[in-house]
């Protein structure tokens, strides 16, 4: 008898808990686009606000330390680091499991905290051999453009840009935040990702003068505050 | 029914099979030893401890060619025990393709109390330094998802990844921290020098002249126990005009951190000839004329040298003779350091 009461409560229990702390699935998906057009790797020819043409080879970047918000303010913090890749699509769907209310708010960094390039070497995503880490300077590179345009003077007209820099006066990690209640609800969510921000910002990045930039400091400042307004909700 | 009792006896003797070889992985763990007055070392043990089993797997991965693109450039051919795992009389290592590396390797020993690593101080964790020379094009040449690969193949590997981490699973992690666990172990703190501070030798006097001349005039850089303060420093060195290697500056991006170059540790010196960061002086006694006669001061160098120092041919000579007693042939020769099988580091393993 004193089982059953044992095992009635017990199952109580659980379901009040599983209540409580009750999950919905939430994802978020990210469209890389062109300005209207829908990044194609290698494939097509696309012109900056300079009118320089250009294709795309690779877009990498690192999303990570995810917060969601729901209408309570209650926040989730997701602690994962996101690799999302163009060539790889499975990369650009984020699953997330958070609390089982109406989310009103998302933010994230777009890079690796200084943590993680302090602390020796990771593994998953951020396994060096994932090819976003600098080996001659330690420290992860958060976002990779490159690709080839008639107006760059260096070899095979090749444009690369590899953005990164924990340090205070190198920090290149830009927070990103959105409001989502505005919009219908729905636990699915669709970020635009526009390249063209990269080039036309505070900073008018032009291939012609700039074809390059692989070391934290100034220049990948500029151009991460640039990138941090490439992000905007798909309506 | 009977079906039924025999597929429950099979996953019952399955799960205790699996549970008693998670419950039997149980390296042997090793404790690191701090030299008498050295300081705590700077290295995070508790995120990697070391064990048997680690460090073994370390001097496997350290000796084995196939970290390399062609097979023929391990860690150990740049970083030889019997020169204090520098080049041996080498100003700049071979690499790859018949390539040449832009810096003179230098010695490792005593990498615990270590912060920063290469010449200009770029990486920040001994655990990714091995990242550095197996990926450059002019050194070992080879990338990360390769080195796996080739590893995977190799039952052998398999067990030892097995013994010191758990499971056969090969991945980038698991190789650095390997690695660092041998390289953790490459301590040297037993030359005459430790054993006359230990009160275990005396200095003849050559070599106690040549220790109070050191004391004045050379340990504001390279100060006991570690012969070196760790800083960068430019001392007069002018740029070479191939490798145009501007050192530190190429790091922090500061015109005041041009020509700067970590002050090298002087253990095991009298071994890990030529010296400076590429090699350009062949002998003690080049060092010492540069600092006495050749430097080119500029307007970074140095304070504590840009006057250039004394030193007469008397005091030459007993410096010198100070600083052999840095060396440590129970270091050099310590089998534990050697490849599997080998007593002392073999000569072939320079092949180059």
């Amino acid at each position: 008898m004193n089982k059953t009461i044992n095992l009635f409560l017990a199952l109580s229990f659980s379901l009040l808990t599983f209540g409580t702390f009750a999950q919905q699935p939430f994802t978020i998906y990210f469209n890389h686009k062109v300005g209207n057009e829908v990044l194609q790797l290698m494939e097509r020819s696309y012109s900056n606000s300079f009118g320089e043409p250009f294709i795309v080879n690779r877009f990498r970047y690192y999303v990570s330390n995810i917060h969601v918000t729901d209408i309570n303010n209650k926040k989730t913090v997701i602690d994962q680091y996101y690799l999302i890749d163009e060539a790889d699509s499975n990369s650009k769907t984020i699953k997330l499991s958070v609390p089982n209310n109406r989310i009103k708010q998302i933010e994230f960094a777009l890079g690796v905290d200084s943590i993680k390039n302090v602390s020796g070497v990771q593994t998953g995503n951020l396994d060096p051999a994932k090819g976003m880490f600098w080996t001659w300077n330690t420290g992860y590179v958060f976002a990779k453009l490159e690709g080839q345009s008639d107006s760059s003077h260096i070899a095979s007209h090749y444009f690369t840009y590899h953005i990164g820099g924990y340090k205070p006066n190198e920090n290149a990690i830009r927070k990103i935040n959105f409001s989502i209640m505005n919009r219908e609800w729905s636990n699915t969510f669709s970020i635009n990702v526009d390249l063209l921000k990269w080039f036309d910002g505070n900073l008018k990045l032009k291939i012609n003068e700039s074809p390059v930039c692989h070391v934290p400091g100034k220049l990948a400042m500029q151009i991460a505050d640039n990138y941090s307004q490439m992000f905007s909700i798909q309506q | 029914m009977k079906k039924l009792f025999i597929i429950t006896f099979l996953v019952v003797l399955v799960t205790v099979f699996i549970s008693w070889t998670n419950y039997s992985f149980k390296p042997k763990p090793v404790k690191f030893f701090i030299p008498k007055e050295w300081p705590q070392p700077i290295y995070d043990f508790k995120r990697n401890p070391l064990t048997e089993e680690g460090i073994e797997l370390g001097k496997q991965l350290f000796y084995d060619g196939r970290l390399s693109k062609d097979g023929n450039f391990s860690c150990a051919s740049c970083h030889q025990q019997f020169a204090a795992f520098s080049t041996y009389e080498h100003n700049l290592s071979h690499g790859y393709n018949n390539s040449l590396t832009s810096r003179n390797a230098p010695a490792l020993q005593n990498l615990a109390w270590v912060k920063e690593f290469m010449q200009d101080g770029g990486i920040n964790h001994l655990d990714v330094q091995p990242i550095a020379p197996i990926t450059n094009e002019h050194e070992m040449g080879e990338n990360l998802d390769s080195v796996i690969a080739k590893l995977k193949t190799d039952a052998a590997y398999k067990k030892m990844f097995k013994a010191a981490f758990g499971n056969e699973e090969i991945n980038t992690q698991k190789i650095m921290k390997a690695l660092s666990q041998f390289m953790l172990t490459l301590v040297s703190a037993n030359s005459k020098y430790d054993k006359v501070m230990r009160g275990q030798a005396s200095f003849i006097l050559p070599e106690q002249l040549g220790y109070d001349i050191f004391k004045k005039k050379c340990s504001s850089c390279h100060p006991e126990p570690f012969f070196t303060d760790f800083s960068y420093r430019n001392i007069g060195m002018p740029v070479d005009d191939y490798l145009k290697d501007e050192g530190r500056k190429k790091i922090t991006g500061l015109a005041s951190d041009s020509l700067k170059f970590r002050v090298p540790s002087l253990r095991n010196v009298a071994v890990s000839a030529p010296y400076g960061h590429d090699g350009r002086f062949f002998s003690l006694y080049n060092v010492f004329e540069h600092y006495r006669k050749n430097m080119k001061p500029d307007k970074y160098t140095d304070s504590l040298v840009k006057n250039k120092l004394l030193l007469s041919n008397f005091e030459i000579g007993q410096l010198t003779a100070f600083l052999y007693t840095l060396t440590d042939s129970s270091f050099l020769r310590n089998p534990a350091l050697a490849p599997a099988g080998y007593e002392i580091t073999p000569i072939f393993i320079h092949n180059h």
